[in-house]
């Protein structure tokens, strides 16, 4: 009853919200979060750059390829070819949210309003839009990625803007099919009838309802944006050698997952300690994903 | 008149975000064998829940929380009544659909969309007359004029003696999981669809052979209702509940429904408990009524005395706010809104909006009493009871 | 049914066409010199490259050489792989195979599995037993296929000795690489053909080495299947024909399993394509890592030597591959659900 007096948005948001955090798994992944976040905010302190202009190389110590394990110098050892663990994995965390983030920023923003807009009017550039996304459906993300990264040239760079033009047909294909519903809805129909603008009935009545599961999806992506990235620079087509990046250290440690006989899991910390950063990077965002998807999934938050 | 069901002092809470919705405050229910009950209240009041209750199907996060539940089987009320809510799920799913079934408000959604009608029709037999059937079949097998062939029909034979001694013998269970063996219940699955042929043509269907075929997208509304009593109907139960069966349907086909229903009343099925918010079905088909408000059972009366004369001021209210032809003025409203259940009011929940209140009704709930002719209210007006 | 079919052999055309024209635009962006070094397959040749634009008019416009392309495809001449060092066509039916069957074997298992987990789950909801399928399910999703895979053989490759990377063991490998004649590669499986051929020691060792990349693969994919079916039950389990049957009398078993779960598959069905592309990208990481040479393995590998005929051909199957599965899956859903006609 007390809750009445407030705005049913606001309402409706603290509800929301209440659910999320009731959600352990929620609880878990925005710590993770946090922490990652305080990581990579906090690099320069943490893991104090020797290449001022260039701190997302990993500085090593000579050429060797044989992995040394951690000492007091490199408290996680260092990898194949001396470069550092923990200064990989430290700078690592600023090249993830830079992937995630500038794929699912491009993709969501070119997707929702290629979407919002061939969902709201139809016709012939929803025609369009639909036929091209028909057929990019047809090949895997991974697959085409790959091949515009193989026409654009190597790098982090390219695996980026690949990714950010594979991904877009997801975020027009949610928006739109929510958008499909929503028009033929009474409160926009109310809308127009007073002569609302569409701009206006596209931005305050309609994104506003269909944004929820672009939100999920976006923060699932953030994940597996970087498990793709990291694949890409795993198979050799990221970053140059010695760059910052998680996936790329699981690529030069990738001699080394099988020791001498006698000690077959010597160098385990190759191998663990960048993929464990991917893995509970990836997991924090799909653990809010989950709760989001949770929270916001009209068929499940009936309690 | 003797007792068929029976609720003492039903508690059901519902355990949502908001806190904990009351949403039956100890409901005391009578209903007569061979009557037709009608319950009545605005939406939300609890008239769902309280049917719900009494079957046990209450969805989660809902739970009957206290109170007990009577079932009279007997008419001539010489065997001891049932308490239901002490019984096991296995007792409650024999009794479901035989003694006691229930049709639903929505005929569009309370039938699978991709299982046959007959399928779904069947099932009923299925479930409750499994042995009946087998033990008909098994007659059937071993008369002389059976046209099986042999092999085949030496083999149903004592498939067929064993299912109607025992349906749950281990060695069906077996063979239901055996390819080619597992086709044995075909003769019995026949055999269903051939009486579910027969009560869909009983509730006035011509073509029910090609009905039994089709699915629920194919059928018109009432259609669909009439198979959801069918359903019902399958097993002859003692007390039919329908809950708003004819409410989303065209105002032809309700009229339709409840002439069926009140036809059935008179034919197959002792007792019906009507659920409904529209007061003129129930002045045209009930003999009792029950007025529930807010999760309170306020008022129970044979259906001319409470329409001639109202006792509690929620049912006065009430009966105002329903327009007649002989209306002068404007139509009255209730004052107020109906409360939250999660902090319901203190005391009789209708005290905020009655324009009666005394300031005992803000503090307890009173008895519900009988003034007469079997008249039941619960309010403050006609006595000093509380209930607690 | 017919007139179905037809219309969607058309769209397979619009899709190949369109998918054709996609990846050769965006081939296109290479210089020519660059497109000219496929064409090259001996060291001697990289001389010629000027030579070699000239001649297969590299430098010309893009409708030109898509429709030259287009042509020698019709002849069923896709180009030639520097990876496989043979065409790619006859390529392609070579690494096919070793794909096929892992997804053969790990195809029942992820469907099988997601369904029973997602029912589990949905209907026990928020149990114990609801929230640790839950957890296994997210942490799968989680893990990037390719790095579980190198954890998996690092830990029973490297330390148990267990299981080892590769599709056959050596001295097989050997066996019948030395004799042609007692061994007839009928499938290009070697868990099939050993059996055909009566070598039950080559079927095992084939799967033997399945059991790695099928384990990777199922753990990280069928978490998909498994929340659209949790979500599918729990959106069923609360509708109004679950109530008619309870009435009835069905008991729990007959209520979650004869009514719900049947009409919770049909999302499941739904996703099932996006299930297929997953499994693709799956295969691509799995073969990698283990050292399957595969079509995953074969595309990794010309995607780093730059090796574009494969990336066409392989872009092609993946048209082919989806359209026929949707085919496939929307005469599964007509099957299952009354409501929709094909036509």
């Amino acid at each position: 009853m007390a809750t009445n007096k407030f705005h049913p948005r606001w309402r409706e948001f603290k509800f929301t919200l209440h659910r999320i955090f009731r959600n352990p798994s929620a609880i878990i992944g925005f710590m993770l979060l946090f922490c990652f976040m305080a990581v990579a905010m906090l690099a320069p302190v943490i893991a104090p750059p020797k290449n001022q202009f260039n701190p997302y190389m990993m500085p090593h110590k000579g050429y060797s390829p044989t992995p040394k394990p951690p000492s007091e110098q490199n408290i996680f050892g260092t990898t194949s070819g001396q470069y550092d663990i923990f200064y990989g994995a430290v700078w690592g965390t600023r090249t993830a949210f830079k992937i995630g983030l500038f794929v699912v920023l491009i993709a969501g923003i070119v997707g929702i309003s290629l979407g919002a807009i061939a969902g709201y009017y139809g016709g012939l550039l929803d025609e369009i839009l639909m036929r091209l996304i028909d057929i990019m459906w047809a090949i895997p993300t991974l697959v085409l990625a790959m091949a515009i990264v193989v026409a654009f040239g190597r790098g982090l760079d390219k695996i980026m803007i690949a990714l950010a033009l594979v991904q877009w047909r997801w975020y027009v294909r949610v928006i739109r099919s929510e958008i499909l519903t929503l028009r033929d809805q009474d409160f926009v129909h109310a809308a127009k009838l007073m002569g609302v603008s569409d701009f206006i009935i596209i931005t305050r009545h309609i994104l506003p309802n269909a944004i929820y599961p672009v939100l999920i999806m976006a923060s699932m992506d953030m994940g597996s944006m970087v498990i793709t990235a990291a694949f890409l620079s795993f198979v050799g087509l990221g970053a140059p050698k010695g760059y910052a990046d998680w996936g790329q250290m699981v690529a030069l440690a990738r001699n080394y997952i099988v020791g001498p006989v006698d000690d077959p899991l010597r160098f385990w910390y190759t191998i663990v300690i960048p993929g464990a950063c991917i893995i509970l990077f990836v997991l924090a965002w799909n653990l809010i994903g989950d709760a989001l998807r949770d929270a916001f999934d009209p068929k499940l938050r009936r309690r | 008149m003797t007792k068929l069901v029976q609720t003492i002092d039903l508690i059901t809470n519902f355990y949502t975000y908001e806190g904990v919705v009351r949403a039956l405050d100890k409901v005391n229910l009578t209903i007569e064998h061979g009557t037709t009950f009608g319950l009545v209240g605005e939406s939300g009041c609890g008239k769902s829940v309280t049917v719900r209750s009494l079957l046990r199907i209450i969805q989660a996060p809902g739970k009957v929380e206290d109170g007990e539940v009577w079932f009279f089987q007997n008419a001539q009320q010489d065997t001891e009544g049932i308490e239901l809510l002490s019984q096991n799920e296995k007792y409650m799913q024999a009794l479901r659909g035989d003694s006691i079934s229930m049709i639903f408000q929505e005929p569009n959604a309370a039938l699978n969309p991709i299982m046959s009608i007959g399928d779904q029709v069947s099932e009923s037999f299925l479930f409750h007359r499994k042995q009946e059937m087998c033990r008909q079949i098994s007659d059937t097998l071993y008369s002389p004029d059976c046209q099986i062939f042999l092999p085949v029909k030496k083999l149903l034979q004592p498939l067929y003696r064993l299912a109607a001694k025992n349906t749950g013998a281990w060695l069906l269970k077996f063979l239901s999981r055996v390819p080619v063996f597992k086709y044995w219940d075909r003769l019995l699955k026949r055999e269903a669809l051939r009486r579910s042929v027969d009560i869909i043509a009983k509730l006035g269907i011509s073509n029910a052979e090609e009905i039994v075929k089709s699915y629920p997208h194919n059928l018109s509304g009432g259609m669909k209702q009439r198979i959801v009593i069918a359903i019902a109907l399958a097993c002859h139960p003692v007390l039919l509940i329908a809950d708003e069966a004819t409410s989303n349907l065209d105002v032809t086909i309700q009229a339709q429904i409840l002439e069926l229903l009140r036809e059935l009343r008179q034919k197959e099925i002792s007792s019906v408990l009507l659920i409904t918010h529209d007061l003129g079905v129930v002045a045209e088909t009930c003999d009792r009524v029950g007025v529930m408000y807010a999760g309170q059972l306020c008022e129970v009366a044979n259906v001319k005395d409470l329409f001639g004369n109202p006792k509690h001021p929620y049912t006065q209210a009430l009966l105002h706010s329903v327009p007649r032809l002989s209306q002068k003025g404007p139509l009255q409203s209730i004052e107020g809104s109906v409360p939250n259940l999660v902090a319901p009011p203190r005391g009789c929940r209708f005290h905020p909006r009655c324009p009666h209140c005394k300031e005992i009704c803000r503090k307890s709930f009173p008895m519900l009493v009988e003034i007469g002719n079997h008249h039941f209210v619960a309010c403050y007006l006609w006595t000093n009871l509380s209930r607690d | 049914m017919l007139p179905f079919i037809i219309r969607r052999f058309f769209f397979l055309i619009f899709v190949l066409f369109g998918v054709s024209v996609l990846i050769f635009g965006i081939l296109m962006t290479f210089s020519p010199e660059r497109r000219a070094a496929a064409y090259v397959t001996t060291p001697q040749q990289a001389k010629d490259i000027p030579k070699i634009i000239k001649q297969f008019g590299l430098d010309d416009p893009f409708y030109h050489q898509y429709f030259r392309w287009i042509k020698e495809v019709a002849k069923g001449n896709l180009g030639w792989s520097l990876v496989a060092a043979r065409p790619v066509g006859e390529a392609f039916w070579r690494y096919f195979p070793v794909t096929l069957e892992m997804n053969l074997f790990a195809a029942p298992i992820v469907i099988f599995f997601g369904i029973w987990l997602g029912s589990v789950s949905g209907i026990h909801r928020d149990t114990w037993v609801d929230h640790s399928t839950r957890i296994f399910a997210i942490i799968g999703w989680s893990l990037p296929t390719f790095l579980f895979a190198l954890i998996l053989l690092m830990v029973f490759y490297g330390y148990f000795q267990a299981f080892s990377p590769g599709v056959l063991s050596d001295e097989l490998t050997l066996f019948i690489i030395d004799n042609p004649d007692k061994f007839t590669p009928y499938t290009g499986m070697y868990t099939i053909d050993g059996i055909l051929n009566g070598r039950l020691d080559i079927a095992l060792d084939g799967l033997h080495h399945l059991v790695l990349p099928i384990i990777t693969y199922v753990i990280v994919v069928v978490a998909l299947n498994m929340r659209v079916m949790r979500s599918g039950i729990i959106e069923e389990l609360s509708k109004d024909y679950v109530l008619t049957a309870r009435a009835k009398g069905a008991d729990n078993k007959t209520v979650n399993f004869k009514h719900a779960r049947r009409n919770a598959l049909l999302p499941v069905v739904t996703v099932a394509g996006q299930l297929v592309a997953l499994s693709m990208e799956g295969s691509v990481s799995v073969e990698v890592v283990y050292n399957r040479h595969g079509i995953g393995w074969w595309l990794a590998e010309s995607a780093t030597q730059l090796d574009m005929p494969v990336l066409m051909c392989i872009c092609l199957f993946m048209g082919v591959v989806f359209v026929i599965t949707n085919l496939i899956l929307d005469i599964m859903y007509a099957v299952i659900d009354p409501r929709i006609r094909l036509n």
